[in-house]
C-alpha cells in the first residue's frame, strides 16, 4: 500500500521512497517519525544542536578500521556520546588516515576489526602497514585507547586491535584505558567500554560532568536501519547445474509490504537457525536430550558450532575435565581446536553437563550477511540473495555452514526468514554514473547483479564491465542468461569470464584482468570505479597484484610507482572492495 | 530446376568458402553457442554444436543457456592412426573433451563435450599431431573408409593407400580451416583464384561418403556408400583393379516414403590409375545434378534414382574419360569384425579389440578401455586402426610386443565378449549429445543385448553371429537398414524393428513392427529366435531365415524399401 498520496508536495521519486519507508513501517515506527518530525519543526532549526558545553570542547579523534561496518557503527556511537560529554569528536576511517597527523591529535581512540586469519580490514591495509612501519610518527603526549573487534572462532582473535594497541604505546603514546577485545556479541561490552574510556579521556576534574540524555537526531538515515523483519522465500533455486560440485542458491525474498530500503551494494543480515540434527547430537553427547527449552534455545539463538579457546577454557573450568585441562596446560589446545567444532569437544571429552554448562560454551547466534543481488528499481518489493552452500569435511566429520545450509537445505520456497538490511556505503555505485569495472567471481557476483539492474533502471550513462569466474563454464556460470540480456540491452558493456576447471591450467579473474590490462587501465584512467567482491583470502589479493602489474606494464612504471597508482585509486575511493 | 534453393545453399554461398562469422563467434565468451548459420558451416570443419539434452529441462530455471558443447570428428582415412596420434587424441579428450573418445561407424574418432572456449586449443592439438577434422562432416566428401585389418597385407595396404589418395584428392582446399582454428593468416581481399576446383562455392548438395572394401570382408558396408571401390584380387592377393559402386545411402525420414535407404549399384570395373578420375567425376556429377532445393532428396542415391543409372554412368564415364569394364566377380561373407589375433603375410600380427559401441572410456568398476589403450599406444610400434564396427585394432604388432599387449588387454578388460549378438552390435551415439536423436541408442543397446542374450542362451544360439544395429533416429549413422535386426528410434523408448538384411551387407532389411518399447522388442523377437533355433537350415543366417520362413518380405531397393512392410505371418 502507498500511504503517501501522489498529491504530496514531493517529487514522484521522493514519494516512492517515502512510501517504501512508511508503507512498511510498524505503528511504533510511524509514531516515532511523527514525533520526530514535529520536534524538528518546533526547534526551528535545520538540525537540532547538542547542548553547548560551557568551555571549548576537547578534541577527540576516533579512528575506525572496519570491514563489515561494525567498527564504523561503534565509532559513530562513541562520537555521539562524546559530543554529549563535551568532546569535539572527529571520526576518521582508517582507510583515509594520514598516519603523520596522529602525532598532533592529543586524544585518540582506535576501533579496529580483525578479519579472516588475523588480517586488517581490506580498506585499511595500506594505512595499517604505514602505522606498523617506519613512516609512523612518534606519539609522545598522545593519550589513546583501543577497542578491538574480532571473532573467537578464529585463532588470531582481535590480532589487529592488539597489534595497534602495542604499537601506539611503542610509539610513545599513553594508554589511558585498557584495551577491550570483543567477540561477535560486542554490543554490550563495547558500550560499557566506550563509557569508561570517555571518562578516562576527559580532562581532569570533568569526569563527573552532567550527562544530558538526548537522542542525536543529526545522524543520517543509516541510523534508521529498521530492525529484523520477516521475509518469505518466494524463489529458491540452485543455480549450479546438477553436474556441478557446487551449490549456489538464488533466493528471492518478498516482504509484507515494501522491501526494507536497501541500495545496490548493501547486504542483508540473515538470522539463521542451527541444524536440528546437529543440536540433537550435541544434546545427546551432553546428556541433555530431554531439555526441550534448551533444545529450542540452542537451535534458534546460540552459536553451537564455533569452538574457541575461550570455550575450551570455560569447559575445562566448569567441568574440571582433566584431559581438556591438560591440553590447555600443555599448549595443545590451539592446534586441537583447528578445524573442530563444539560437537567434537563434547563428544571427544564427554561428561554429563548441565544446561548452564553447555550454554556457557556457546555464544549468541550471530546473523550472517549476504550481499543483495538485486536492485529495488527492478525487483520492486523483493530482495534477491546468492548463497553458496558451505560443506566440507574436517577430522572425519561432515561440516556445514550454519547460515548457508539453513538457507540452502532447511528453508524452501514458502518458508519465512528473519532479515535485516546492512548498509554498505563503501560499496555503492558512483552517483555520477561514471564507468564501472566489477570483479566478482563466484558469489562475489551478487552485488553486481544489483549494480547492473540499478544502472539499467536509471539508464546510467557510464559503461559497465564485469569480470566473472567460477569452476566451469557449463555447470557454474551463475546468472548466465541475466548477463546475456544485460549485454544485449546495454546495461552491461563488456564481460570477461574465467573458468578454472575448464582447462588443464587454471584460469582465474586476475588472469583475465592481466589479459585485458590495456583496456582496464584505460577505463581507470578515464575515471572508472573498480569494484571487487568475493573471496578475501586469495582472490582479492591476486586481483590487486594483477592490477599493480597491469599498471607497471601498460604505463611502463616501476613496481613502486605502479603500487602508488593503485593506492591512489584506493585513496580516491575508486578501488572498492566487499570481500569476505 | 525452378525450385527454390534450400537455406543451407544460401549459407554456403555467402560463407566465403566456409568462413561465415566463425572467427567472431569464437570470441564471444558469454555464450557457448555460435549463430545458426555458422552452426551449418562449422560442420564442414568437422564439428557439430550440440547440447547435453539430459540437462535441458533444468537449464533455463537455473538461468543458464543450454549446456552447449561441440562434437569434433577427426578425419582419419581408413581409420589408420599412429600410436602418437592416438595418444594425442586421448590427451585432448581428457584435457578438453568429456574424458571419452568415441570410435565411429566411419572409422574416425569423435570427441564430445568440447566447449567453445576450448575449441581452438583442441584443434591445435589435433593439428600438432598431424591430423585434421576438415570435411569430417558437412556437404563434402566425408572420411574415406577402408577395410582396416591388414592380415591380407598387400591388398589392405593398397586399399588404405587408395582411401588416402581419394581423401586427399577430394579434400576441400579453402584456407578457412587454418584461418579460423589455427590462427592462419587471412588472405587479403578474400581468395581470388579458384579456391575449390572440385566443389566450387557451394560444395555438394549433401554429404558424400566413400569406402574401399577388400573381400571377403564387407566390414565397411560398401553398399551403404555413395561411392565405393571393391578390391578385385588376383593371384597372390594382388589388387588387379576395382569394382566401382555408387548410390548407396542410409538416411530417411519417418513417415516420408519419398525418403529411403538404398544399396549401391555396381557400375563396373576400373584400374587403380583411373580411380581418382572416376571419384572426381562421380563427385562433380552429383555436384551438378544433385537436388539443391530439398535436403531430404539431395543424396546421390536420389540423383541416380531420378536420372536413371545408365544416364548417370554415362556421364561419369564421359567426365572421367574412363570406360568401365564389366564388373569382376567378388564375394563378401560378412560385415562384422574378426576379433582376436590375425597374422599378416609379413610376420606382423593384428589384434582386434571389442569396444562396446565404440565408446572408449574407463568405466567406474568396469573395464578401463581408455587407460588400457593408452598404455598399449605408449610402446606399440605398429599402428592403431579403427573399424567400421566401432572397434579398435592394434595393428602390425611386432612379435616382441605381443606378450605385453596380451597382458595389458587382460588387465584392462579389453577382451571380446562371447555373445555372437554383442560382437555384432553397433549403436550410434544418440542421446544425450546428438541433436537429431528421437530415442536412446548407445546408452540402451547394451541393456537390450543383455536381455536378448538370455533368450539366445536358452535357444542355444549364444555363439551365433547375428548383426544387430540401433540408431536413435532414421538418419542411419549405424547403418541399421543393413542389419539382420535393425532398430530405429521413433520417440522416447519407442523403436521401429527392421528384419531380414543380408549378413554380407548386400540386402536391406524390412520394417517388421513399429513403435516397440523394450518389452515389445523382446516379445517380437522371442518367437523368431525360437523358430530360427528350431527350423534354420545348416549355416543359414538369421536375416535370410526370417524371409525364407515367411515372417517378413525380402526388401527390394530404393522405393521398394517401403513396400510390403510388416509381419507377414504370426510368429
Amino acid at each position: 500500500m502507498s500511504p503517501i498520496p501522489k498529491t504530496a508536495p514531493f517529487a514522484e521519486e521522493e514519494i516512492d521512497l517515502l512510501n517504501r519507508v512508511v508503507g512498511g513501517a510498524s505503528p511504533l515506527q510511524r509514531a516515532w517519525l511523527a514525533g520526530f518530525l514535529a520536534g524538528l519543526d518546533a526547534s526551528g532549526a535545520a538540525l537540532p544542536q547538542p547542548v553547548a558545553p560551557a568551555r571549548p570542547a576537547e578534541p577527540l579523534t576516533i579512528v575506525y578500521a572496519s570491514e563489515s561496518g561494525n567498527s564504523e557503527k561503534l565509532a559513530g556511537d562513541m562520537a555521539k556520546l562524546a559530543r554529549k560529554q563535551g568532546f569535539k569528536p572527529s571520526v576518521v576511517d582508517m582507510a583515509d588516515l594520514d598516519v603523520a597527523t596522529l602525532a598532533s591529535v592529543g586524544k585518540l581512540v582506535v576501533i579496529a576489526a580483525t578479519w579472516g586469519e588475523g588480517d586488517p580490514p581490506a580498506r585499511a591495509v595500506n594505512v595499517y602497514n604505514d602505522l606498523m612501519g617506519d613512516k609512523a610518527p612518534r606519539l609522545d603526549g598522545v593519550e589513546f585507547a583501543v577497542l578491538a573487534l574480532g571473532d573467537t572462532a578464529y585463532a588470531e582473535f582481535c590480532a589487529i586491535g592488539k597489534a595497534i594497541d602495542t604499537r601506539l604505546e611503542a610509539l610513545g603514546g599513553k594508554r589511558v584505558a585498557d584495551r577491550i577485545d570483543c567477540d561477535l556479541d560486542f554490543a554490550e561490552p563495547a558500550a560499557k567500554w566506550i563509557d569508561g574510556a570517555l571518562s578516562k579521556l576527559a580532562p581532569a576534574g570533568e569526569a563527573a560532568r552532567s550527562k544530558v540524555i538526548e537522542v542525536d537526531f543529526g545522524k543520517p538515515a543509516a541510523a534508521a536501519s529498521l530492525g529484523p523483519v520477516e521475509a518469505e522465500i518466494i524463489e529458491h533455486i540452485d543455480l549450479n547445474s546438477s553436474r556441478s560440485d557446487k551449490e549456489t542458491i538464488h533466493v528471492e525474498l518478498a516482504f509484507d509490504g515494501a522491501a526494507p530500503p536497501y541500495n545496490p551494494g548493501d547486504s542483508l543480515d540473515i538470522y539463521p537457525e542451527n541444524d536440528p540434527a546437529y543440536v540433537e547430537r550435541l544434546l545427546k553427547a551432553a546428556g541433555l536430550v530431554s531439555d526441550e527449552a534448551l533444545r529450542r534455545e540452542l537451535i534458534t539463538s546460540r552459536d553451537v558450532t564455533t569452538l574457541s579457546l575461550k570455550a575450551l577454557e570455560t569447559y575445562a573450568a566448569s567441568t574440571g575435565h582433566q584431559y581438556v585441562k591438560a591440553m590447555i596446560d600443555q599448549n595443545e589446545a590451539r592446534d586441537w581446536i583447528a578445524g573442530r567444532q563444539l560437537i567434537d569437544l563434547i563428544e571427544h571429552f564427554p561428561i554429563a553437563l548441565t544446561a548452564e554448562q553447555l550454554r556457557a560454551v556457546t555464544r549468541p547466534l550471530a546473523p550472517r550477511a549476504y550481499s543483495i543481488a538485486s536492485s529495488r528499481r527492478e525487483v520492486a518489493d523483493e530482495a534477491h540473495l546468492l548463497i553458496s552452500a558451505v560443506r566440507y569435511e574436517t577430522h572425519g566429520r561432515a561440516r556445514e555452514g550454519v547460515a548457508s545450509t539453513y538457507m540452502a537445505d532447511r528453508l524452501k520456497k514458502g518458508a519465512r526468514v528473519r532479515v535485516k538490511v546492512k548498509p554498505n556505503k563503501h560499496f555503492a555505485l558512483p552517483a555520477d554514473g561514471r564507468d564501472i569495472i566489477m570483479i566478482g567471481p563466484g558469489t562475489g557476483v551478487a552485488p553486481f547483479r544489483a549494480f547492473v539492474q540499478e544502472r539499467r533502471a536509471v539508464q546510467a550513462k557510464g559503461r559497465a564491465w564485469l569480470f566473472f569466474g567460477d569452476r566451469t563454464f557449463t555447470h557454474d556460470f551463475l546468472y548466465q542468461l541475466d548477463w546475456q540480456d544485460a549485454l544485449k540491452d546495454g546495461a552491461l558493456t563488456r564481460m570477461d569470464v574465467a573458468f578454472s576447471r575448464d582447462t588443464p591450467e587454471k584460469v582465474y579473474v586476475q588472469h583475465k584482468i592481466w589479459e585485458k590490462r590495456r583496456d582496464v587501465v584505460a577505463w581507470l584512467d578515464g575515471g572508472a570505479n573498480l569494484y571487487v567482491c568475493g573471496d578475501a583470502k586469495a582472490m582479492a589479493k591476486d586481483v590487486r597484484a594483477a592490477l599493480v602489474k597491469a599498471y607497471a606494464d601498460v604505463k611502463s612504471l616501476t613496481p613502486e610507482a605502479a603500487e602508488q597508482a593503485v593506492r591512489n585509486l584506493e585513496k580516491e575511493h575508486r578501488y572498492l572492495q566487499d570481500v569476505y | 530446376m525452378a525450385a527454390e534453393l534450400s537455406r543451407n545453399e544460401r549459407i554456403k554461398e555467402a560463407s566465403e568458402y566456409l568462413r561465415g562469422t566463425l572467427a567472431e563467434g569464437l570470441r564471444d565468451e558469454i555464450t557457448g553457442a555460435i549463430v545458426e548459420d555458422d552452426q551449418q558451416l562449422v560442420k564442414f570443419h568437422g564439428m557439430y554444436l550440440q547440447d547435453d539434452r539430459d540437462l535441458r529441462a533444468e537449464r533455463s530455471r537455473k538461468k543458464m543457456e543450454k549446456a552447449f558443447a561441440f562434437m569434433i570428428r577427426v578425419r582419419i582415412s581408413g581409420g589408420a592412426l599412429t600410436p602418437t596420434q592416438w595418444l594425442a587424441l586421448d590427451k585432448v579428450a581428457r584435457d578438453y573433451g568429456n574424458g571419452t573418445m568415441r570410435v565411429t561407424t566411419r572409422q574416425t574418432v569423435q570427441l564430445h563435450g568440447v566447449i567453445k572456449s576450448n575449441l581452438k586449443a583442441t584443434m591445435k592439438a589435433i593439428d600438432d599431431a598431424v591430423m585434421s577434422s576438415i570435411a569430417a562432416c558437412g556437404d563434402v566428401n566425408r572420411n574415406v573408409m577402408a577395410n582396416p585389418n591388414p592380415f591380407q597385407s598387400g591388398a589392405h595396404a593398397a586399399a588404405l593407400s587408395l582411401a588416402r589418395s581419394i581423401s586427399d584428392h577430394l579434400e576441400p582446399q579453402t584456407k578457412a580451416y587454418r584461418e579460423v582454428w589455427l590462427d592462419g593468416e587471412r588472405i587479403a581481399g578474400g581468395e581470388q583464384e579458384v579456391v575449390e576446383p572440385i566443389y566450387g562455392k557451394t560444395y555438394l548438395p549433401r554429404k558424400f561418403k566413400v569406402g574401399v572394401a577388400v573381400p571377403p570382408s564387407n566390414d565397411i558396408d560398401i553398399f551403404s556408400q555413395d561411392l565405393g571401390f571393391i578390391a578385385i584380387l588376383g593371384v597372390g592377393g594382388k589388387v588387379e583393379g576395382w569394382n566401382v559402386t555408387a548410390g548407396g545411402g542410409m538416411g530417411m525420414t519417418h513417415g516420408e516414403p519419398d525418403t529411403y535407404p538404398r544399396v549401391a549399384d555396381v557400375l563396373g570395373f576400373c584400374k587403380t590409375k583411373d580411380v581418382l578420375a572416376v571419384a572426381e567425376a562421380v563427385v562433380t556429377v552429383q555436384r551438378d545434378w544433385g537436388d539443391r532445393s530439398n535436403r531430404k532428396h539431395a543424396r546421390l542415391k536420389y540423383t541416380i534414382e531420378d536420372r536413371g543409372l545408365d544416364a548417370f554412368k554415362a556421364e561419369v564415364q564421359r567426365r572421367a574419360g574412363v570406360k568401365f569394364a564389366a564388373p569382376r566377380k567378388y564375394a563378401f561373407t560378412s560385415t562384422g569384425d574378426r576379433y582376436g589375433w590375425t597374422d599378416g603375410e609379413d610376420g606382423r600380427s593384428h589384434l582386434t579389440l571389442f569396444i562396446e559401441n565404440g565408446r572408449v572410456y574407463d568405466r567406474a568398476g568396469g573395464p578401463k578401455l581408455m587407460t588400457g589403450l593408452r598404455r598399449i599406444a605408449e610402446f606399440h610400434d605398429g599402428d592403431i586402426r579403427l573399424t567400421a564396427n566401432q572397434n579398435v585394432i592394434i595393428a602390425n604388432v611386432s612379435p616382441d610386443n605381443r606378450a605385453t599387449i596380451e597382458r595389458l588387454v587382460d588387465e584392462h578388460g579389453l577382451r571380446a565378449p562371447i555373445s555372437g549378438l554383442r560382437r555384432n552390435a553397433v549403436a550410434c551415439v544418440a542421446l544425450p549429445t546428438c541433436g537429431l536423436a528421437l530415442a536412446e541408442s548407445e546408452r540402451y543397446l547394451p541393456t537390450l543385448v543383455e536381455a536378448l542374450d538370455e533368450r539366445l542362451a536358452a535357444q542355444g544360439l549364444v555363439n551365433d553371429d547375428i548383426v544387430i544395429r540401433m540408431t536413435g533416429c532414421p538418419n542411419g549413422c549405424a547403418r541399421p537398414y543393413l542389419a539382420e535386426i535393425g532398430l530405429v528410434g521413433k520417440g522416447p523408448d519407442r523403436y521401429n524393428l527392421y528384419l531380414g538384411a543380408a549378413f554380407d551387407g548386400s540386402r536391406l532389411n524390412k520394417l517388421y513392427a513399429e513403435d516397440l518399447d523394450h518389452a515389445g522388442i523382446l516379445a517380437a523377437l522371442d518367437p523368431l529366435l525360437a523358430a530360427y533355433a528350431a527350423d534354420r537350415n545348416d549355416g543359414e543366417r538369421f536375416g535370410d531365415f526370417v524371409i525364407r520362413a515367411g515372417f517378413v518380405a525380402a526388401s527390394g531397393n530404393g522405393r521398394e524399401f517401403h513396400a510390403s512392410t510388416g509381419a507377414r505371418k504370426a510368429a
